[in-house]
Parts: structure tokens; sequence; C-alpha cells
């Protein structure tokens, strides 16, 4: 009996060895990957919420990492059938109404993506959370049921990234980001992303629902539900064209 | 006192020579800080108008929190009855609707971002009187469906009267904003940075292409005497409570209250160098009248001449010579300034593209204001009144037997 409690106590140990022998780098390269894949379809409801109104949109989205991506309109009605188009740095749309294709000049970059907390220019960011910043373990936090590493994140200084530092909490069992703080340079902290709502999505569980709270705007958040999402799906470069954005549906 | 002003008024004739040279240098101080305040006052005046006329107006309303996030989210539905109250007010002139954001607009492959204003435009026809700007094509009507666009902007998209121009946008509640819309009209505005960029289409289209029926992002007031600016304010406040904002240019445009004050300084110091000038001047010919008068005044005391009494008169004299000076200053420089008022002089050069990049039509408009006349006046009398201090020192220190042998 003494024996059997000594091996299990020592397997325990050689266990929590196992995990603590993780650098930082590793859990944030673990969850980036958890929700990548070179190429991905999905269904997503935004539902964009300010202090006096809230509506949602539908979205289908086509993926390929890390240069192109293509958003298509379900709903609402008004807005059906817009769509964006991002390849490498630069924004399309696609306005059916006037049937045009129009890039976004550099100086509407900053503007709100379809009245979203997103911006045009967060659509065509490419820092990596793996490649452009140092990671640290900064402690450990329970968020829900989810027991959490936090890691911080600090920008290299060769990266082209516009924020000071960011706190991530990943679930240290399925490597879930469940939250990200965003500070500025100044130390304050600018926006919020949660995570929650895991569900099985084609051949992996994933978080589905994430809510991206900007702190200046209080009562202003945007929410993302994914309905579907498909991993690794067959598609090439050009399937984000400009006649396709015409095309798809 | 009626002997006084006689014996005065013929000691001024006396010598004819002598008074028309000391009037005619008060005339020439009135009448270059006339010109030069007049000027002043006049760019300023324009600058406000014309300021307030494109942009703001003297007082706006509009929804809390509009002004800083510029947002159609925070766009207003105003009571028709309110409007037409505040249109009664009293030194109310015009109470216009508009509605502005900012929008994509393209042709070919050109893009650019634009502000659009909708109006309405039977009402600006006397604010931004852009039917005087027309370069081609139509003015708008209430139910215009097409839009202004400025020269610039034209040339940039290279379209013409006729073509139609994609507008790409957010409406009310980031409900999408698009359409193709014909160019119905092309417009020169004097300023470039607005020439390039401005769109304006009717209110009812602007309203329906960003799904806001019936709102509108500002109510611009225009005034007809600014003095009044604040005491109008507050009586346009009461119609509203704290979930609307009203506000001055002076609020809305500070920059422009402090380029005016900047320069208003400069003008003041300007102005003193001028006074200071034209008080020697007034001085000089006084002093030079006095002594040369010295053995009149001798003899005059020698017979009998009650000091004070002398004094007296030349006082009055000094009065009299600035008052001739001071109206003909006024009478001769108010119909020149009248005819600058109404033809102000056209700049052109450098100094015309200065006040072009300066978003200021370059004409150098003057005012006339009462206000400016009567500060001249008042001033330009006080300095005179200054001077008579000499000849009444003078007088009081005059002996009669030395003053008579010199």
């Amino acid at each position: 009996m003494k024996s059997v409690i000594s091996l299990t106590f020592i397997y325990l140990i050689s266990i929590c060895e196992f995990i603590f022998s993780q650098t930082a780098k590793e859990v944030i390269q673990k969850a980036d990957q958890l929700m990548r894949a070179k190429s991905s379809y999905s269904e997503v409801k935004m539902t964009i919420v300010k202090p006096d109104w809230s509506r949602t949109m539908g979205l289908k989205i086509w993926s390929l990492e890390p240069e192109y991506a293509l958003i298509y309109v379900t709903e609402p009605a008004r807005d059906k059938g817009t769509v964006t188009l991002k390849r490498k740095n630069e924004v399309w749309n696609w306005i059916p109404s006037a049937q045009k294709v129009i890039k976004i000049p550099p100086s509407m970059m900053m503007q709100s993506w379809m009245g979203s907390d997103f911006t045009n220019d967060d659509l065509v960011k490419q820092s990596s959370i793996v490649d452009d910043y140092t990671h640290k373990f900064i402690g450990e936090e329970n968020i829900g049921e989810f027991n959490c590493w936090k890691i911080q994140l600090t920008p290299k200084p060769e990266a082209g990234v516009v924020w000071g530092k960011i706190v991530i909490w990943i679930s240290k069992k399925e490597y879930f980001e469940l939250k990200a703080d965003y500070y500025d340079e100044d130390g304050n902290i600018v926006k919020t992303f949660t995570g929650g709502d895991p569900q099985k999505m084609d051949d992996r569980t994933v978080l589905t629902h994430w809510e991206m709270v900007p702190v200046d705007e209080p009562g202003n958040k945007t929410i993302l539900d994914y309905d579907k999402i498909e991993f690794n799906i067959a598609t090439d470069q050009s399937f984000f064209s400009e006649q396709n954005m015409k095309r798809v549906r | 006192m009626g002997t006084y002003l006689k014996l005065a008024w013929r000691n001024l004739w006396r010598n004819r020579k002598r008074t028309v040279i000391a009037a005619s240098s008060v005339f020439f101080a009135v009448f270059l800080a006339l010109a030069m305040r007049s000027m002043q006052k006049g760019s300023y005046d324009f600058m406000i108008d014309s300021s307030v006329r494109i942009s703001t107006g003297y007082i706006q309303v509009h929804a809390k929190d509009y002004w800083d996030k510029r947002s159609l989210d925070k766009s207003m539905v105003l009571d028709p009855e309110v409007i037409s109250k505040i249109s009664k007010l009293p030194d109310v002139t015009l109470v216009i609707p508009r509605f502005e954001t900012f929008t994509l607009v393209s042709h070919g492959n050109a893009t650019k971002v634009s502000p659009i204003v909708g109006i309405n435009p039977d009402k600006e026809r006397t604010i931004l009187k852009l039917q005087e700007k027309l370069v081609s094509g139509k003015y708008l009507t209430g139910s215009s469906k097409g839009v202004l666009i400025g020269q610039g902007l034209a040339e940039l998209l290279k379209v013409g009267v006729g073509d139609s121009i994609v507008l790409y946008g957010q409406g009310f509640h980031a409900i999408t904003a698009a359409a193709l819309v014909p160019v119905q009209g092309i417009i020169k505005l004097p300023i470039p940075e607005m020439n390039k960029t401005m769109i304006y289409c009717s209110l009812s289209y602007a309203q329906w292409l960003y799904s806001a029926p019936g709102r509108l992002t500002s109510l611009s007031i225009m005034i007809d005497r600014p003095n009044r600016l604040d005491e109008v304010r507050s009586e346009v406040k009461k119609f509203f409570d704290d979930k609307y904002e009203v506000m001055t240019w002076k609020e809305m445009t500070p920059e422009l209250v402090q380029s005016i004050e900047v320069d208003s300084a400069g003008g003041i110091i300007m102005l003193a160098i001028l006074y200071i000038v034209i008080g020697f001047g007034i001085f000089g010919t006084i002093m030079m009248m006095t002594t040369e008068r010295t053995k009149e005044f001798g003899i005059l005391i020698a017979v009998g001449m009650k000091k004070t009494k002398l004094i007296m008169v030349t006082t009055i004299e000094t009065i009299f010579i600035s008052l001739i000076g001071v109206f003909a200053g006024i009478v001769i420089s108010y119909p020149i300034l009248l005819y600058f008022y109404y033809h102000p002089i056209k700049l052109t050069g450098e100094l015309a593209e200065a006040m072009l990049a300066f978003g200021v039509e370059p004409i150098m408009p003057f005012s006339i204001a009462p206000g400016i006349f009567i500060a001249q006046f008042w001033t330009v009398l006080l300095i005179a009144l200054l001077s008579a201090w000499y000849p009444f020192r003078y007088v009081h220190k005059l002996k009669a037997v030395e003053a008579i042998r010199n």
C-alpha cells in the first residue's frame, strides 16, 4: 500500500514536471494552433452591442493563412451580399447595390469594420502572438471551471505591434485562450477579449463564443458566435480574387 | 459762455492756414485709424461669418456627445414645432437643418474619403450659396436624388455631370449605406480643401441613404447681430433638455477665436503706435500755435484779460480744431469705407494663396460697424484734449511783460 502511494506520488511529480517543463512560448503556440489551420471556413453570428442599440449580422468567412480572407454578409437584408476581401495588407469591399468593388483607402483603415469594434486594420494585421512577442508566465488563475496559466506577452522591439503588452489566460488542459487583455504603451488596458462555450467543431474542440470589449467605450462590445467551423478546407489563392467577390454566396 | 465760443471760433479763422494745418493733422489721424480698424474688424467678421456659414452656424444644436463622436448614432429627431419656434426668436434669421457624415466615394479606380452633407436646398441658397458656385449642372431641389460635388473632387474622380459615382459608408446603427448616385452638378468652392472633397445632397436623400429617416446631425442657427450670441443661445437652450447640446461658434471653433485674438492684439499694438504718432502730431501743431501767439496773449493779459478766461478760450479752440478734424475724418472716410464694404479688395498672388491654405477666401473686407467710428471719435478727441494741457500751462505761467517784449 505504501509503495503504491509513493509510486503514485512519483508519477504525479513527473507529470507536474512534464507540465512545468513547457515554456510559456510553447503554451501560446499550442493555443494558437488550436484555432488556426492552413485554411478554414466558418459561419459566424456577429452581434454589435452599443449603449442604446444592438444588431446581429450573419457572416461566412473563408480564410487561407496568413494572408487571405473573404467575408460574406448573409444578414440583415440590407447588408446581404456585401463582401470584404483581405488580401495581404489590403482590404476590398464588394457593394452589391452599386455593383462595385472598392479598395479601402489607407485613411479609412482605422475606421470600424461594419460598425463593429473591429477596425479594417484589425482584419489585415499580421502580427503573430507566437513570433512577435516574448512570453513569460506571471501566475495561475481560475476562469470559470478552467484552471489557467496567466502569460504576459511583450512585443519584440522589431515587431510592428501597437500594443504595449498583452496578458493572456490559457487553460492548462485544453489550451483554450479564455481571456486576453490588451494594453497600450502607457500600460493602460485598451480592450479585452474573452472566449467561452467550447464545442466540437470539425476535428477539434474550440471556443465558439467570443466577446471583444473596448475598455474606453463603456456599453460597447462585439460578440462573435461560431455556428460552424471547417478546418483545412480545399482552397487556394485564386478563391480570394476580385472576381470571386462578386460570385460567392 | 456764448461769448467764449464766438471768440474761440473767430480766433480760429483769424489765421486760416494755422487752423487748417492743425485740423488736417487730426483728420489724417482719424482717417488712418478708421481705415485700419475697419479693415481689421471687417476681416474678423468675414472670417467668422464665412466660417459659420460653411461649418457650424453661429449657434448649433446637436445631440449630446455628437460633437465628440461625430457618429450618426448620435443624430437626433427634432420636433418641427420646436424648429419653427426657434426660427421665430428675435435676432434669429435662419434655422438650418443639416445631416453630415463621411463616405467613401469611388469612380473607376479612384476612391476617396469625403464629407457628405445633406442640406435643405432652399434655405441654403442664402447660406452656403451653392447655386452661385455651380460650374455646370443643376442645383439641388428638396427631392433631388443626385449630388453636387466639388470641382477638385470631380477632377480627381474624373467625372462630369450625368456620370454616376459610388457612395459607400455606414448609416444609422451601422447599417451599410451604399448607392450608385448621379452627379447632378459640379461646384467650385473657394477653399481648396473643400473643393477637393465636399459632396452635397438633399436632406431627404441623405436621410434615406443613411437609413435615418427624419434624423438630423445638427441644427445650425444664423443670427443677424453677432453680439447677441449669448442671449440667443440661452433662449434656444430653453427648448432642450440635457440630451442635447447648444453650442456657439466660439466653443465649436476655438482655433478661430484664438487666431482672431492673436491678430487683434497685434492690431491694437499697431493702433497704439499710430495713436502715439498722431498724438505728437496734434501736440506739435498746438504747441506751435500757442507759442506763435505769445505776444498776443501778453497784450491781452496786459490790458486786463483774465488768465482763466484766456485758458478757456484756447481750450475751446483746441476742441474746435479736433472736432473739425474728427468730423472731416469720419465724413470723408465713411463713403470710402462704405464703398470697400460693398466692394472688398480682392487679393492675388502669394498672400491670396496663403489665405486660401488657411481656409479663408482671399478678399480684404471692411467693416462699417458704428462701434469703430465711435471709438475713433473719442480716442482722437481725448488726445486733442490732452494736448490742450500745453496752452493751459503756457498761459498760466505767462508773464505779460516778458511776453510783449518777446
